[in-house]
Parts: structure tokens; sequence; C-alpha cells
């Protein structure tokens, strides 16, 4: 057994990846410095802070806690991927509109675990929404704008 | 993190000869949340990591077993959560899985590993207990059942030898009607470890049965069939002893977390409220005549 | 006020918060450098340790390593550098005087490579005695924190008070007063925790050096990189893209000179990209004992106030000095003070060099200030509200003397706050409300210069300097650009954060950049119609008095024109640009003024909360908080209220759970974001309310003050209030975590339910 780079085969954003890495790099890593995509954040690299979240088969994960090893197989969508072809998607037109946004370095990793809570929650209470993002930290913002923002898009999707 | 080599075998035998392996220093990898930081924190040094995500034989489903939930390895909390057998059967270990970490912790958190891992603190540890969960292991020499009461040796630390995994939990449904509450402190309202934690059930038979974690150096397990804890009748001394009996093993300690007096106050304060919630949910299954 | 318009007191949409929304906007560690080689720094445990040998042999054994760099290897004696005090060193030499003060620096062409390299120099080094509080620095058996070589005419240099003043006015000693109140106060050391952590890179460029960091203040920077490194300072530029939150941690150099120096040594682009744990070592707000005296009258008139604040600052100043002297001049808060004496030291310690937060001192002093009111008010059997009221200076008035007098409707703010918390309404058991005012001073000498540049097609570039760090300064700048030159928002570009291409600014600090880079663009854009009024004029060959320049259009006797005509006209196919030139500097640099000049606006907040605690275990539920702020004009209304709410939330955390734990050998015990617990999701008011009074009545733009930091001010002072009106206990250190408040209880032997 060695420490050397191993191939994975994953699915970022609909695209096809196969990437050599070293197997000890977490999946935060290889999306930032190997794929490229920047979207997604590094703070605390320990899943706390929730801002390096992306949705793996659909459900929210820091990523800076998944090896990218594991990742073979599976299909990783980050905030790149929610509006590829530059129309916004609900969720951040939401959060534009109700001024949730400052510094916006939290911004992808809360769309992104909000995204998975629209799609099992479509139309969350408060108390929810609040559980939902309970794993996201913002530092200049208070929070109660994101919390407008996910309940906006939850009506306009209805 | 310091490299180390990654291994996913797809048979517990393949996963048995890398662990028992003498020239490695293996860990097992299931959700990551604990055993990612204590990487990045250089506290392990494996030189291999072995995924057991791809193991035929570890379940990430709950199947009922005879009497009871067999809640396989790679089971994650957000499925304990959501499985309507767990909330039926065992609320307090839905309300305690619902509090490890956030949402995106709990979608890649299994139960196993949160046992394997052997924090005093582990918020689902003592709901298991008072559940008299079984823990199922398997390993070079066979298999055995482990009560979890007996699984735990000191922080962090476990019966399993090396060589041996956790290839499920058991959860025996209760044989009548319980009333269980799981509590504990933090010290803000968000995502938070315990300072404290604990569970409480009370059978129909008047007997309470609660388990305490972030106390001891493991989390300890404590059972009155006196009778004073019955969940109707009045407030009486003899019931306030009894409740402060249930953790006179307790050794807090100072901590960042919190301090050896407020966690002894505290645990006076939970088991007292945690008893109430249980209490209140026996009575009303009684009331409603359900189980 | 004036009628609506369709730039000014409008929620416009942030300028950036798209590429916000969809991860396309790059913060600096996302910048692509695909040549560059990465840095990682090497420490030694505990605060203070003589450092006696460094063997770097295994580091450099490990493949792809550039350098490892020590003092040893710089030019001797190493070059030291502040904003205020050049006393920090490069590098650590001879001693470390804080934990996470690094003695060397790996550089290799992988991450992977340097963190390996890092693991494996071996520092021997002796632990040492370190100061660690304020009783600790004036401890004479202390440690000196400071060679006194550094500061050789300082009457104080062997002491460990880097600097004292003693501020006040009228006369405290015998004064006649009906109650007197007088108690310590604690806050603690806390951290920004701003979500981006820091990061640093430098590249040599032709002659110079450029460095990229999320800096607020690109200018400080570029000269205290000039001067360490002994260069002009044209050499030196720095590009600072958009910050991922700052608050004043990411003002002041770090290792902007370290990293410079590798680059320039190298040859090579070199990045550092700080862990979360070692950014909370890099940066903190200054810690405070305040020592209060309050005399009042049987009225609540407040006849004296006598405070020692003492705060500790770290290893080395920073900026600390100025956070000291800033706060305490103006401790004593928004009120008719007859006799004040405010007594200042800012105290030297082996911590964390402490610099600006959100606030700088202000929340310190107003923890005190405020608590000691509300608790005259319960001894008199005066309603809090009411003894604020009796003693706020009027619009006009002075309260300061010989300074800038009370600027807005203090009361209006009171009054306001009052009726939005629902002041007079019942509470409920184990519920308490709290009132607390703040005010701090918004710049006192500094300088804004904006150029503008109206392009040939009349659409509009801003040069500025202040750094969008999330207060959406982009946008404020691009809606007065807007009206102004009558240009629609999106035919605004602001470019910002690159030394070589934006003019001078001071800081972004003090919420001094809506008004002074505010009145720059404003001034860069009368420029603008100034030369179109005489292009038009030449052009059509009448006399300038004959033009007048509106927003976005041109009247003439000969009929009215847009700017592009004029400028089509004027300029011909040539073509060109017509650029404006603003600057703002202020009521400008007093020599005599102990702060060197007399604060542009004053920035002041009203605070009320309510809350309920759990009385069995301290655990504090904030139910409801209102912030009243008075802000001249809100630009963009939105925006300041999104201020001023993440500021109140921000105080939530140092009132009740923020606090950096130091051992006895000043290791910070909980780095990190799993045992340094700020506010989350879970943790907010269940109702958050803003409002702005708006009297036109600042020195910015259309009356606008500033904002952004007054939401932080009172909360402590609010939610202390609260907490001993609920449960009976008053606690004077910070923060008041359950445990704290269960503790005072049991000691208070306070009746439980």
């Amino acid at each position: 057994m060695s420490a050397e780079n191993v191939i994975v085969r994953m699915q970022v954003n609909g695209r096809a990846f196969a990437l050599e890495i070293p197997p000890y790099h977490t999946l935060l890593d290889v999306l930032r410095d190997t794929v490229r995509l920047t979207g997604t954040k590094e703070c605390c690299s320990e899943g706390e802070c929730g801002a390096c979240t992306v949705l793996v088969n659909g459900q929210a994960v820091c990523s800076c806690l998944v090896l990218a090893s594991e990742m073979e197989g599976q299909q990783i969508t980050t905030i790149e991927g929610l509006a590829p072809d530059g129309r916004l998607d609900p969720l951040q037109e939401a959060f534009v509109a109700t001024g949730a946004v400052q510094c916006g370095f939290c911004i992808p990793g809360m769309i992104m675990a909000a995204r998975q809570l629209l799609a099992s929650n479509p139309h969350p209470s408060r108390a929810q929404i609040q559980e939902g993002l309970a794993g996201n930290l913002c530092r200049c913002g208070g929070y109660s704008r994101i919390l407008d923002a996910v309940a906006r898009a939850a009506d306009s999707l209805k | 993190m310091r490299p180390f080599a990654y291994l996913r075998p797809t048979t517990l035998d393949q996963t048995i000869a890398a662990l028992t392996d003498p020239s490695a220093v293996p860990y097992l990898l299931a959700g990551g949340t604990d055993l990612i930081v204590r990487l990045r924190r250089g506290h392990l040094r494996p030189t291999v990591v072995i995924d057991i995500k791809r193991i035929r034989d570890l379940h990430d489903e709950i199947i009922a077993v005879d009497g009871g939930l067999r809640v396989g390895a790679r089971v994650t909390m957000t499925s304990i959560i959501h499985d309507a057998r767990v909330r039926h059967h065992f609320e307090a270990l839905v309300e305690s899985a619902s509090v490890v970490g956030s949402v995106q912790i709990r979608n890649r958190a299994t139960l196993v590993g949160n046992i394997c891992n052997a924090s005093p603190a582990a918020d689902t540890v003592p709901a298991l207990l008072v559940y008299n969960a079984v823990a199922n292991v398997v390993g070079p020499t066979g298999s055995r059942g482990v009560p979890l009461a007996e699984f735990f040796t000191g922080p962090g630390r476990t019966v399993l030898t090396r060589g041996e995994l956790l290839q499920s939990v058991d959860l025996p449904f209760p044989a009548q009607p319980v009333g269980a509450a799981f509590g504990r402190i933090t010290r803000r309202r968000g995502v938070d470890l315990a300072t404290i934690n604990l569970c409480g059930l009370i059978g129909a038979d008047g007997v309470a049965r609660f388990a305490y974690g972030a106390v001891a150096p493991t989390p300890f397990v404590a059972v009155d069939s006196s009778g004073a804890l019955v969940p109707t009748g009045p407030d009486t001394p003899a019931r306030a002893a009894a409740l402060r009996a249930l953790f006179s093993r307790s050794r807090p300690i100072t901590d960042v977390r919190g301090s050896q007096d407020y966690r002894s106050a505290m645990l006076e304060v939970m088991t007292e409220r945690t008893w109430r919630t249980a209490a209140g949910r026996l009575r009303g299954r009684l009331e409603a005549g359900s189980p | 006020m004036n009628p609506t318009d369709d730039w000014i007191g409008r929620s416009h949409e942030r300028v950036g918060a798209r590429d916000r929304v969809t991860g396309a906007l790059r913060y600096t560690a996302d910048l692509s450098f695909d040549d560059a080689l990465h840095v990682k720094l090497v420490y030694v445990g505990g605060a203070r340790s003589k450092i006696k040998k460094i063997d770097r042999s295994e580091a450099l054994n490990v493949p792809g390593v550039a350098c490892v760099l020590v003092a040893d290897d710089l030019p001797q004696p190493v070059a030291r550098f502040g904003p205020a005090f050049s006393d920090r060193p490069i590098l650590a030499t001879g001693e470390t005087k804080f934990f996470g003060e690094p003695v060397a620096a790996v550089v290799a062409d992988t991450k992977d490579a340097a963190e390996a390299a890092a693991a494996l120099v071996l520092v021997e080094a002796e632990a040492l005695p370190p100061v660690l509080s304020v009783e600790d620095a004036l401890d004479p058996a202390s440690a000196l924190v400071q060679d006194p070589s550094l500061r050789p005419k300082d009457p104080l240099a062997n002491t460990n008070v880097l600097r004292e003043w003693t501020f006040g006015w009228g006369n405290t000693d015998g004064v006649a007063a009906d109650l007197v109140v007088e108690h310590e106060y604690q806050f603690p050391m806390v951290t920004h925790f701003a979500i981006e952590p820091h990061v640093f890179i430098a590249a040599p460029e032709g002659d110079g050096v450029t460095l990229w960091t999320p800096t607020q203040h690109p200018f400080v920077l570029q000269r205290v990189v000039a001067a360490a490194l002994k260069w002009p300072i044209a050499r030196v530029r720095i590009v600072a893209p958009d910050p991922g939150g700052g608050f004043g941690g990411k003002g002041w150099p770090k290792f902007e000179p370290l990293l410079a120096v590798l680059a320039l040594r190298l040859g090579r682009a070199v990045r550092l990209v700080l862990t979360l744990e070692e950014t909370f070592q890099q940066a903190r707000r200054t810690s405070a004992r305040i020592h209060a005296r309050t005399g009042f009258d049987r009225d609540g008139h407040i006849v004296s106030q006598e405070l020692n604040t003492d705060f500790l600052i770290g290893a080395y100043a920073d900026i600390g000095v100025r956070v000291v002297s800033k706060a305490s001049y103006a401790a004593c808060g928004p009120y008719r003070t007859q006799n004040a004496k405010v007594t200042a030291r800012a105290l030297l310690s082996h911590t964390t060099p402490s610099t600006a937060f959100r606030g700088f001192g202000t929340p310190q002093a107003s923890w005190a200030v405020e608590s000691q009111l509300t608790e005259a008010a319960g001894i008199l059997g005066i309603d809090p509200v009411e003894i604020r009221r009796r003693n706020l200076p009027r619009k006009g008035e002075a309260f300061i003397p010989n300074d800038t007098p009370a600027d807005g409707d203090w009361v209006a703010a009171l009054a306001s706050a009052e009726r939005a918390i629902g002041w007079d309404a019942p509470l409920a058991k184990n519920r308490g409300r709290g009132i607390a005012l703040g005010l701090k001073s918004s710049s006192t000498a500094s300088a804004s210069l904006a150029i503008v540049r109206l392009h040939y097609d009349a659409s509009v570039t801003v040069l500025s300097a202040t750094s969008d760090m999330g207060q959406g300064a982009r946008t404020v700048l691009a809606q007065i650009a807007g009206k102004e030159l009558g240009v629609t928002p999106d035919g605004v570009v602001i470019t910002m954060g690159d030394t070589s291409i934006v003019p001078y600014d001071s800081s972004t600090s003090a919420s001094r950049s809506t008004v002074f880079m505010g009145n720059a663009v404003i001034k860069a854009c009368a420029e603008i119609r100034r030369q179109l009024q005489a292009m038009a004029a030449k052009a059509l060959g009448v006399d300038p008095s004959a033009i007048e320049v509106a927003p976005g259009e041109v009247k003439t006797p000969r009929g009215v024109m847009t700017y592009a005509e004029v400028m089509q006209a004027g300029l011909g196919p040539p073509r060109g640009e017509i650029i404006g030139v603003g600057e703002e500097r202020g009521g400008g640099y007093r020599p005599e003024h102990p702060l060197g000049g007399r604060p542009e606006f004053w920035e002041f907040m009203c605070t009320a909360v309510e809350v309920e605690v759990d009385p069995q275990t301290g655990m504090v539920d904030v139910i409801r908080l209102v912030l009243a702020s008075d802000v001249g004009r809100a630009l963009n209304p939105a925006q300041v209220e999104a201020q001023d709410e993440g500021a109140a939330v921000m105080g939530v955390g140092h009132s009740l759970m923020e606090q950096l734990i130091l051992d006895s050998t000043g290791r910070i015990v909980n780095l990190g974001a799993m045992d340094y617990r700020i506010p989350t999701i879970q943790d907010i008011p269940r109702d958050l309310h803003s409002v702005l009074i708006e009297n036109e009545d600042g020195p910015g733009p259309y009356g606008a003050k500033g904002a952004g930091e007054g939401g932080i001010l009172g909360i402590a002072g609010a939610i202390g209030a609260a907490v001993n009106q609920a449960v009976g206990v008053q606690i004077r250190d910070l923060p008041l975590t359950p445990e704290r408040i269960w503790r005072a209880i049991q000691s208070a032997g306070a009746k439980l339910p």
C-alpha cells in the first residue's frame, strides 16, 4: 500500500471527470485545486462552518470532511452547477433580492444547504429553515435576511 | 494532511485482512465526520484508511430482525431520523441523532461510527444504552454480540480488538409501553457538542433506565426499580432522592465546555426535566392504550 | 426629506451580489497562480519562548522545498514594521512574543510538500513566563514584553505600558453626588472570525513587488511594506480583492512583509493561505478591564464620570494604541457629563496583536458605562430609558468640550427604540428588557481621493480604494455617481483595490467611507460637470455661464444635449474622456487635538433587547432586539439595516458566547470553529428590527453619516441589563455564558421558580 495517486471517476455538475489525485486529498481540495471550481470555499476545514457545502447525490455534505477518493461513481453538485446557463436559480435570485448577500463568502455553502432543504421540504417553517442551515455560519449578516431568502425562494417555487 | 493510502474493500474478509496487516496502521472510514477531523489535526497517523462504504456485508439499511431493528454499519444519522420504525419505537434515539452536528454532518455520520469513535460525549449513546442496544462485532475470530453497556472501556476506547469492526447494532423493541426522552446542555442553542447529555426511559412496569454521557470516562447506565420513578403521582422526597441517585456514578470534569460544578448541577436539573418528559410520554401512551 | 429619487434612498440591488451567489466572484484564495510556491509557517507552542536553535536540515530534504527562511537569514537587524510603531519583526527574532508568531517560513512547490517540511523543522525553544493579563502587565515583577531599546525616548519604556493618557474636563475630585456607583468591568479577548481566513500572495513584478491580499486599507499596506523593504512607495503594488469579511481584522499588515521578502528572494510568486486556527492567532479585539466610578444626582443626572480604561493590547502595537485613545477619549458616552476623567492605558502582553475590530474599543467602554447607568436607574427608582433621556445632549449641544457637538436627534432614536421594543408592555416570568446607547467617534483626520472617468459614451468608471467587504460600498458609490451624472446603475463600473489604478484613500474603517469616499466621488463628478460645461461652451461658442449641466443632460441656448453629444462635439473623432478627481479631507488634521482631529460625525445607536433566561441552566434566549440608529440619510436602506443586523448578532456573540481561552503558557485553548462559538442561525433573536433615523444632518452625501459599527456598540449593556431584570443578577464580565449566569444566580441566592 502506498500513498500514491489514485484515479477517481466522478461527475461534477453533470460533467464526467477522471482525476488522478493523492488519496488523502479532500473533495474540497480537489474541487478547488484540480477541477478548478473555486465557488466552494474553505474556512474551518472541520465541518463546523459549512462554507464548503456541496451536494453529493443530492445530499448536502461538508466537502472538507470527504476524501475525494470516496467519490468514485458519485454525482457532485457545486454552486457553479446551479445555474449553468447563466440564469439564476430561484434560491440565488431570492438571496440577491432580500439583501442576504454581504461579503458573500458563506453564500455558496448556504445556498447548497438551502437547496437540499427545499428539495426535501418545499414549505419549511422558520424553525425548519434554521435547522436546515444550522451548519452554515455567517459573520456579516445576522442571518435574518438569509431566512427571508429561503422562505421567499420556497414561495416562488410553489 | 499527512499522506496515507486508501483502500476500498468489498468484502469483510478483505477488510479484516487489511486491519490485521502487521505492517499497517489502519483506520476505518465510514462517514468521516470524526476521522477526517482527527486526521487533519494530526491526532491519528494512519498508513492506510479503509473505506467501508462498498463492503457488501455492511448495510446502509435498517432491517427488521426478530423482535427489533438491525442498524447496518453504513446507516447515517439522517436515515435514522427519517425511518418511520425508528421514530415510532425509539423516539429518544431520533431526538439524539437530530442534534449530532448539522444536516451536512448527519448526511454522512453513521450511527455505528458514532459508537466506535467512543467519545464520552457522543449524543446517540445514552439513547442506545437505555434502549438496550447490542453491538454486533465481527472479526478474525468470528462474530459476537456485545451489549452496548459493556462496549466502552474508556474515552475513545472500546472492546474491539485489532481486526474487529462493528457490523451492525441491534435495537430490540421494548416489550412494554415506554416513555423515553433525550436531553443535553450546550453552550449555545445552535450546533454544539454536549456539556452533558442523557437519556431517560421509563417502562410501564415502573422501572426507570437512565444513561449519561460527558460526565464520566465512558457513558454509563443507571437503573431504578424502586418504583419511585413511576410516571404518576405527586413529587415526593423519595422521587427526588431516586432521581439524584441515578447520576451518582458521574465524575464530571472541568474542560472548555463547562466546569465540574456546573455539570454536576446540570445533571440534577436535566435528570428531573428528562424524567418529566419521559413520564409525560409514557402517560400519554398508557392513556391512549398504544404501545 | 427630499422626495424619493431613482438613486438615493432606494435599496438598489447590491453590486456584486450576482457574482457572489453564483460562486463566480474570485476572492484572494481563488485567484489562479499556477506558478506560485506555497508557504507554510512554523510556530512553537506557548506564547513566549526563547528560540535557541532551528534545525532545518530534514525540512530542506523534502522534495520540492525551495527554502526555509528564519530570522537569521534576513538582513540584520531584522526589519520591523507596523502601522503606527515599527515594532513587529518580519519573523520572530530571539524570542517569540505571542502564540502564533512564526519562527520560520517554509516555501515549497506544493501545499503537501510545504506542510510535510514544516512538520520537520526542529525548533529548540525555552518557554518563558508570559504576560497574559492586565494584572500581569502592570506587575513590576513581570517581564517586559517589548525591548526598551525599541522606544528609547519613552519614559514608559521600562514598563509594559506602551502609552497612557488622561482625558477629561471639569473636576472629578470632591464632586457632590447623591449616588456613586463604582464597579469594575471586563471585556474578554474575542476574534473576528470572518468566514474567509487570511491569505497573502506576493510576486516580484518588474522593478517592484505586488501583493494580493484582501486588505481593507491597501494604501496603509503599501507604505508599511515599502518601509519594511526600504523601498519607495511607488515600487510596491497592492491588489486587494473584495474580502470575505473584514471587521477590522484585515486592516493592518501581518505577513505581507514576510511574503514580499520571500517573493523577492526566490524570484517567484509565493502564496500563504492561513487555516482558520492560524487566523484566530493573528487578530483579536483589544480586551479591557474598566473601572468606572459614576456620580449621579437624585434625579439621575450624571455629575461625574471617572473611568480607568486598561486595555490589553497584544505583543505588537498594531493599531492598538489608536483603539485605546479613540475609545477612551469618548468613553463617557453620549451624555452630558459635567465632570469627567478618563485615564487610559495601552498595555502590552504576550498575546495575539490586538487590532481594529468593529466598534474600535467602544463596545468595551459602552459595556461599562451603560451598565453603570442602568444600575443607577435601578437604585434611584428611575426608568432606564428615562435616565438616559435626562442625560442625552440635544442636537448642537457640546458634550465633550471643544469638540464635535451632538449631531443628531438622539432623543428621537431613544424614543424610537423604546417604542419598537414595547418597553412598557408587561413582562412574562424570567424575561427582562435592557436598553443601552452607543456612541462612536467616526474618522477624525483622514483623506479620500476618488477618480471618476466619464467615457466617450457617457458610461462611467469610478476608481476608489474603498474595500467592499460586505457593507456594499460599490453599490453606494455607484448610486452616488449615477445620481450626480445621471447614469443608470448598469452604466457605472466601480474599480477598487489596486493601488496602481485607484487613488489614495486612508482606510475602510471608522464607518467613514460613505462620507469621505462618497463626498470625494461627488466632488469628482462636480469636476466632470464643470469640464462638460466648459466643453459645451467652447463647442457652441458661448460663454460657460450660458450652459447649465444637470445630471445626464446639458442645457444650452440651442437646446438640451446629452453628455455623449457634448463629448462628441467637444472631442471629435479622436475621442477621449473626461476625468474628475475629488478629494475629501474632512475637518482636517488638528495637531493639538488628542485624536488628531475632531470626529467628522458621531455614530449613534440605541439598542433595546428583551431576553428570556432559563434560571436553572442559565441559557439565554434573545426574544427581540431593536436597533435605532441615527444615520443622517440612508443612501441604501437595506444595506444599512443589514449592517446593523449583522453587527448586532456579532454583539450577541461577545455578549453570550465568545471568548478566547488561554492556558497558563498563553496558548489559546479554543482555537477553531469547534470550540470558539459564534452565533449560528439558531442563536439569533427571534425578532430583529432596525430603525433608521434620517434627518439629513450628516456631513456626507445628501446628509448621510456613516454606519456599520453602531449595531455592536450597546448590545452587551442591553443584554446584561435584560438578564439582570429577568433573573436578578448583575454580571460584569463578558461573555454571559449559561454557566456564568447560573453561577451568579447561585451566589446571589436569587430565588428560583
